[in-house]
């Protein structure tokens, strides 16, 4: 008797803690799961906590900003890079606590129109005093363009391995080229009859012809130039096409003299405004 | 399966569960334990002498309902904990949505991070602070990748440098003076010239004081711009050629070779004229070449000895 009573109090104790374990709640960390898609918690293992993926976006807004910035102070836009490193530090090294490190680089991206591929090496040695580190190998692949300066440039600068001077004096090549594309298709707009444009917009040369004297033709010819060390120069030039007869007539040598006194105007007035001269010189229409 | 062990191992669970009501955990699961031995050893008793059945039969009715009641419990408790595993499975499928969707914002992230470390290789680099931009300029001479200094700029009107590492030689303030406050990316290129010139000066005169040590007669005097230098040189290190006295004025703070270069010679004869002859043509070198590699070259002429120079 007593141990059937024992045996329904021992029940009925633990049905009294078994339906409290019923009502309980399930517990929080399980409970997330089924809470609000945009605040999922996700375990961050780089940022060491759990961020949300709210915070992620903000992030990424913020790290687009910066690219955004860097692109437009460089005139550099890298879309792709990646890095491998090779150690090449042997046994003897270590123990003179020498280590070198062999670092593959790829990079491709644009500069306006131009896309380009870079695939260089770096040898990093580092020993008690200091590390040093050098590139040892630079390839530089250009889309083919419209750009024949392009090619001996980036010869030049493999052979050099100057990674800087490539991407400044690129940048500037080319705000150089947009340039000269504005310039010389401003002056199509503004004297359509007088200006032709014989390659098109991003053609290096620019005739003016006389609306009322066939024959006379002035080309100026702007050459976009990067010297050896990498400045990138704009140099102007200007042909002149006359008539036999017009030639005979021109006492003062004026036509000979033509390109030499076009390169003094440069120097006065700047591109802008000794071309339009120029134009103005010959087309009736501009006088009009 | 050990009943016992996995009633313990459901305790425990309760145990813990109910620990959060505020209860000793030693104390409910040790009451637990309890009565679940209280209860087989009074289930062996109960099935052992068949007297005492005749007695509780309606208590023993009782207690069947009871266990009836219990074991459906249990079930239910072992049921809801896995039911709980069971409804995360259920979201799963929105889970991997929001997974993947948070795998492909983590990708970009790591390639824009990637990319952002990238742009230190165009020479300049730079992070966005809470004040504008912090802007890291890169140098390298030939190929060698040297000092960085930075400059922290804040974006307001005027614009201005909060801070910087540019060395006190460097024209900062005439650079600032024309184009901080009209062009930055001018301003910032500028700087650009003038600071990879002097790496690439200093990394010259470094060189020739570290591997050419040999050629040179005395120390090789320099000022902190590196912009001038002065040495006495041999051709030959601790050989029988005339020293000869170099100095190198680089007057264009943008370039790595020097504009004035004046070679003289320690002596009091006149030179003959195979020697004025060096002396000019090493005046060219020093034009036109970086100083390490005249002397690199100096050193592989000297390995082929011209007999007929040595008076």
């Amino acid at each position: 008797m007593d141990a059937g009573l024992a045996e329904v109090r021992a029940l009925e104790a633990e049905i009294a803690a078994l339906r409290r374990a019923c009502e309980e709640p399930p517990a929080p960390a399980e409970d997330a799961a089924g809470g609000q898609k945009s605040f999922q918690e996700v375990y961050q293992s780089d940022s060491g906590g759990w961020e949300s993926l709210e915070d992620l976006r903000s992030h990424l807004g913020h790290l687009e900003s910066e690219l955004l910035f860097l692109s437009a102070l460089t005139g550099i836009n890298i879309r792709n890079y990646s890095k491998k490193t090779e150690d090449l530090t042997s046994t003897e090294m270590t123990e003179k606590s020498i280590k070198k490190v062999l670092q593959r680089h790829r990079l491709s991206g644009n500069c306006h129109t131009i896309t380009f591929q870079l695939e260089f090496q770096i040898l990093e040695i580092q020993n008690k005093e200091s590390l040093s580190s050098v590139i040892t190998d630079l390839n530089i692949i250009m889309e083919p363009t419209e750009y024949s300066e392009l090619s001996e440039f980036v010869s030049r600068a493999e052979e050099k391995r100057d990674l800087f001077m490539f991407f400044r004096s690129l940048h500037f090549f080319v705000e150089w080229c947009e340039y000269r594309k504005r310039t010389f298709q401003h002056f199509k707009e503004k004297y359509p009859e007088a200006v032709h444009l014989t390659e098109g917009a991003s053609s290096s040369c620019m005739g003016v012809r006389s609306t009322s004297q066939p024959g006379f033709e002035l080309v100026i010819v702007w050459r976009i130039q990067i010297g050896e060390e990498g400045k990138v120069l704009p140099k102007l030039d200007l042909l002149t096409q006359v008539p036999l007869g017009a030639l005979e007539l021109d006492k003062n040598r004026v036509t000979e003299t033509a390109p030499l006194s076009f390169r003094t105007l440069l120097g006065v007035l700047g591109i802008e405004a000794t071309l339009e001269s120029l134009i103005k010189l010959l087309s009736t229409e501009a006088n009009d | 399966m050990s009943q016992e062990g996995s009633c313990k191992s459901e305790e425990m669970e309760l145990a813990n569960t109910l620990s959060t009501h505020g209860e000793s955990k030693g104390g409910v699961l040790a009451h637990l334990e309890r009565l679940e031995i209280h209860m087989n050893r009074s289930r062996k008793k109960l099935e052992e002498p068949q007297g005492a059945q005749a007695l509780g039969s309606a208590l023993g009715t009782k207690i069947q309902k009871l266990r009836r009641l219990r074991d459906k419990l249990r079930a239910e408790v072992k049921q809801r904990q896995a039911g709980v595993k069971a409804s995360t499975a259920n979201v799963e499928p929105d889970q991997t949505l929001d997974m993947s969707e948070q795998e492909v914002l983590e990708r970009k992230r790591e390639n824009l991070k990637a990319i952002l470390q990238a742009y230190r290789f165009t020479g300049l680099s730079g992070k966005l602070t809470s004040r504008g931009v912090c802007v890291c300029i890169n140098t390298a001479f030939e190929g060698n990748l040297l000092d960085s200094y930075f400059v922290d700029l804040v974006i307001q009107k005027p614009l201005r440098i909060h801070h910087h590492s540019i060395p006190v030689f460097i024209p900062l303030e005439e650079i600032s003076a024309k184009y901080l406050q009209t062009n930055i990316q001018h301003f910032l290129f500028s700087l650009c010239e003038y600071l990879n010139a002097y790496s690439g000066r200093k990394y010259q005169a470094d060189r020739l004081q570290s591997d050419f040590a040999a050629f040179l007669a005395g120390p090789l005097q320099r000022n902190a711009l590196c912009n001038l230098l002065s040495f006495t040189y041999k051709v030959e290190p601790g050989g029988q050629s005339f020293p000869f006295c170099a100095r190198l004025l680089y007057k264009d703070l943008t370039l790595t070779l020097p504009t004035d270069v004046t070679i003289t010679y320690q002596g009091m004869e006149a030179l003959s004229t195979s020697w004025e002859e060096q002396r000019a043509s090493h005046a060219n070198l020093f034009r036109t070449k970086p100083l390490h590699q005249v002397f690199t070259s100096f050193a592989r002429k000297g390995e082929t000895l011209d007999m007929s120079l040595v008076s």
